[in-house]
């Protein structure tokens, strides 16, 4: 009980736990003190001075927003001087604010308008000579400052929760604006939080900006379809021009507690529309009834892939979704040594993190949330983070603590030696520790380029930890030895404090993984894709040979890296059939899509709600209220580590399948806002290692596949390993992403 | 003197009140058939009818004709009258008044008014579509009542019957025409909404001192 503050605000006795501000204990019992720069998830930026308060044996006023209470002291949240204090900071607030509110982008949604009428301001009393503010427009992102109050919201986002660290505060009182950092253009990732947090109409997304208002836009909350973090979002919709259908205008987001990256918030418009016409529908039936297997997509929602589940038992098919065979295999293997059918970890557990090492991953661009998670762990607990990986990442550079470079394929190896010098005094059993201690350290630090001092200066700098997390990358889960490596991963997690986070690879890998039983996939012909390729085509994509709804347009559940099960809603109609219908043809009678969602996978911790009981929101307070966390199950822990493979070796012109930022899968493809950069990034030296200059159009020849890009010399990265979007391609990646490659110049026919 | 004249209101009982009321001397209603037929032969020959013949005839000749010759003839429309809308254009500039804000779009209770906005190249708000389905309007005036920029108004030309429903959402015929904006002539509805009279008085300034 010693990390308790009693003390009392407005006479009301309330207790702060240690390390509450007394404007968040206030809020937690739904005090009011009025904010202006205030945002719960980042520091405070104490630029507003609106939450004063006065306290007792206090000269003069305290910051709520970053005062610490102590034992006994009392608190007045609203006095005459208090008010007098805010008024004045108000009316400053609006001396030659635009007098354009019938215009702006904000169209009322806006705090100062909200916060003016609060403290009756309806004339100017300051005076101040205007000057020329002209726009700034920064691609995604437009910026007006005159309209700017200079909260630094958009300014503490960026650095403190992102990490981006783009924009900073221009100082020069009155003439004070907000400017890309170091560069006279914005050069950032383009998540579009500043937009989001933004009070007033200053930052503005400039493809929606003047198109509609806030008010007229229908708001229909759901889960972000582009990436295993699960983000929730609010699609925003309304009739398309004067007589058209409804449309996503823009994507908004709860900023107070949770971000969304910029393809969530920009890359909305992957619709599709589709009029039922049953000579494509009897196609499609008969396209399965002959079907010797289904290849599906992990961009779909649980409900979808038990209704394929079932359509396998009723038809004898076979079920071919690589990504999620490749995460179920790991994950088997892991619980067979952990003894728990889900990971230990989740976003939040990250966040919470003074220790984390990320293996595997090229997370800022695979998984932005866990990016934002790993940044809001670095700023506000210091936490130190190992980033093992063969490349490094530019975007990870102001987070990452310690780089852990290893040689292309040798994860096993280095998943080897991060669980000997971690589990270094831990209580292994027999069989265990044995292969542990029998690790040839010499041939694998020789093997993977990673020094034994690497992994004690690791060490030594998690020693004061409390709290540590190991992530894991997809190039784990696609590794040829992944069960090896899931079964160090286990161990880690079952041994030391450690908690696990796999991240999966697409939006529902993880549900997919939960719910169907999946065949190797065999290059034969007969397939029906569902989202997939296959010889019949049943997708929401331009190719498709029967159009089925798009993520945003259909209900349905998916699960994702916090093991949670969040529902998706619908925000555009869509009149076309569905594979539920398609599951009706073959007797497979549901009414509705949603009304498998109570009868998913019991023995996978699904519970037995209906959708329609699944809330959808965060509470006043930022807890998640979304779904619910799949039960923890327990499994038999049979699993036995393998001696180690001899290390695979990657000479020449390596190419990492890797996606540009804001890009994941076909969809964020078609959207039309997000930048589509297709270019085969390489370093001089890979330039030099495959004789093409900048500009060149080159072929790259791999095992899986035979692709045509243009080069660009990226002076960000080094090494002979290129970067090669898949995004575009509208095929399978999910295998091991790095490929040896031949690359050849094209010569221009 | 209120609650007098409240009292005053409620009494129903009006000869009590005022003695310039009386009754007037009706004659009972005849109830049998005989009685019925004599007021029929009474008022049909009484020679009424001639008086209103009389009275057109005459006029006929003096060519005093009262009737207005519609449509060669129209008569003047009251300013508040709310007919087909119109578009105005602001007196310094020209330009067009309509800032997009939606208001109207949102007000109108019968969904005839749709509009579409964008940034334009000068990045301040274009209205690149408006549209007012007049088949549909039933001109309450709620559109011009909440317009914050008196843009859009109701006008006098209320002869808008067409055979094309389509002809009844044309932006360029609402809106003001140049050559009667530089000829300084459009007119400003006088309906709810307007300004009223002194209000250059009550506007408060923004303080210039600088």
């Amino acid at each position: 009980m010693k990390n308790l503050v009693n003390f009392k605000i407005n006479g009301i006795s309330v207790v702060a736990q240690k390390g509450e501000t007394i404007l968040s204990v206030a809020r937690k019992n739904e005090i009011y003190i009025p904010t202006m720069c205030y945002i719960s998830k980042t520091s405070p930026c104490a630029s507003c001075r609106m939450c004063v308060v006065e306290a007792s044996g206090m000269d003069g006023f305290v910051l709520s927003c970053n005062t610490p209470p102590v034992e006994g002291v009392e608190i007045t949240t609203d006095s005459a001087a208090l008010n007098h204090e805010r008024v004045n900071i108000m009316k400053l607030y609006d001396v030659n604010h635009p007098l354009e509110c019938g215009v702006c982008d904000k169209s009322g949604d806006c705090d100062l308008q909200n916060k003016t009428l609060e403290f009756g301001l309806s004339a100017q009393s300051f005076s101040a000579k205007d000057q020329l503010r002209p726009i700034k427009h920064w691609g995604l992102i437009d910026y007006e400052p005159s309209l700017c109050i200079m909260c630094e919201k958009c300014v503490h986002v960026c650095n403190e929760v992102i990490g981006d660290d783009a924009i900073e505060v221009k100082f020069g009182g009155y003439s004070s604006t907000i400017i890309p950092k170091n560069s006279e253009m914005l050069d950032c990732t383009f998540c579009g939080e500043c937009i989001a947090v933004c009070p007033v109409g200053a930052l503005t997304s400039s493809g929606f900006r003047y198109r509609a208002n806030a008010w007229e836009l229908e708001k229909i909350p759901s889960t972000c379809a582009h990436c295993s973090a699960g983000c929730p979002l609010e699609y925003e919709t309304r009739h398309a021009s004067i007589n058209e259908n409804e449309k996503i205008y823009r994507v908004k987001n709860n900023f107070e507690f949770s971000s969304l990256c910029g393809a969530g918030r920009f890359g909305f418009d992957f619709d599709t529309s589709a009029k039922k016409e049953a000579s494509s529908f009897e196609l499609a039936i008969k396209a399965i009834e002959s079907a010797k297997a289904i290849r599906f997509s992990s961009i779909i929602t649980n409900e979808e892939a038990h209704i394929l589940e079932l359509l396998k038992d009723k038809l004898g098919l076979k079920l071919f979704n690589e990504d999620a065979r490749k995460f179920a295999e790991f994950m088997r293997a892991y619980s067979s040594v952990s003894g728990k059918l889900h990971h230990s970890g989740s976003l939040d557990a990250i966040k919470k993190s003074d220790a984390v090492i990320v293996i595997g991953s090229r997370i800022a661009t695979d998984n932005p949330g866990v990016r934002y998670a790993l940044t809001t762990a670095s700023k506000h607990s210091g936490a130190k983070i190992v980033y093992a990986h063969p490349l490094e990442d530019i975007l990870m550079q102001n987070v990452i603590t310690q780089m852990m470079k290893y040689e292309v394929g040798t994860e096993e190896g280095v998943m080897a030696l991060l669980t000997h010098s971690i589990l270094i005094g831990a209580d292994l059993d027999e069989s265990e520790r044995a292969i542990i201690d029998e690790l040839d350290l010499g041939y694998l630090c020789a093997e993977t380029n990673i020094g034994e001092e690497e992994f004690s200066l690791m060490i030594k700098s998690f020693s004061r930890a409390t709290k540590k997390t190991l992530i894991i990358g997809n190039d784990l889960i696609a590794h040829a030895r992944s069960q090896n490596i899931a079964k160090f991963a286990a161990l880690i997690e079952k041994y030391s404090d450690f908690c696990v986070v796999v991240v999966p690879r697409e939006v529902n890998t993880l549900g997919v993984s939960l719910i169907n039983s999946l065949d190797a996939d065999e290059n034969i012909s007969g397939v029906v894709g569902y989202g997939a390729n296959g010889d019949f085509k049943i997708s929401s994509l331009a190719d498709a040979n029967l159009v089925v709804p798009a993520f945003n347009q259909q209900e349905g559940t998916v699960v994702s890296i916090d093991n949670r099960v969040l529902p998706i809603n619908v925000a555009l109609g869509f009149d076309g059939y569905t594979l539920n219908d398609i599951a009706k043809a073959f007797g497979i009678d549901r009414e509705n899509t949603i009304d498998y969602t109570k009868l998913l996978n019991k023995k996978s911790g699904f519970k037995e709600i209906e959708f329609d009981n699944l809330e959808n929101f965060l509470s006043p307070f930022g807890e998640d209220n979304r779904g619910y966390i799949l039960d923890e199950v327990e499994c038999l822990m049979d699993g036995e580590l393998d001696e180690l493979d001899d290390m695979p070796e990657f000479n020449g012109t390596i190419i990492y399948h890797a996606d540009p930022v804001l890009q994941f899968n076909s969809y964020t493809n078609i959207t039309t806002q997000l930048p589509k950069d297709s270019y085969l990034r390489g370093s001089e030296q890979f330039s030099v290692a495959a004789r093409i200059a900048d500009g060149d159009l080159v072929e790259i020849k791999t095992d899986s596949s035979t692709i045509r890009r243009v080069f660009k010399l990226d002076g960000e990265l080094k090494g002979t390993v290129a970067l090669s979007p898949t995004y575009d391609l509208n095929s399978d990646f999910s295998g091991y992403r790095f490929e040896k490659s031949k690359i050849a110049r094209v010569i221009n026919e | 003197m209120h609650n007098e004249h409240n009292e005053h209101l409620k009494n129903r009982n009006v000869s009590e009140l005022d003695v310039n009321y009386y009754m007037v001397d009706i004659k009972d209603y005849p109830t049998d058939s005989w009685g019925k037929f004599k007021r029929v032969v009474q008022r049909s020959f009484r020679g009424e009818l001639f008086v209103g013949l009389w009275v057109v005839l005459r006029e006929m000749i003096r060519f005093d004709i009262h009737t207005v010759k519609y449509p060669e003839e129209k008569m003047p429309i009251g300013p508040r009258y709310r007919a087909v809308h119109e578009m105005k254009r602001l007196w310094e500039s020209d330009t067009e008044r309509c800032i997009g804000c939606g208001l109207c779009e949102k007000i109108c209770i019968s969904n005839c008014i749709r509009i579409d906005t964008k940034i334009d190249e000068n990045s301040r708000k274009e209205v690149s579509e408006y549209s007012i389905n007049l088949g549909r309007c039933i001109f309450c005036g709620y559109c011009a009542e909440v317009c914050p920029e008196l843009a859009i108004t109701h006008g006098g030309e209320y002869e808008n019957a067409s055979d094309q429903r389509e002809h009844f959402i044309m932006y360029q015929d609402m809106l003001t025409p140049l050559d009667t904006m530089k000829a300084g002539a459009q007119r400003e509805f006088e309906g709810f909404g307007a300004i009223t009279p002194h209000e250059d008085e009550r506007v408060k300034k923004t303080p210039l001192a600088y």
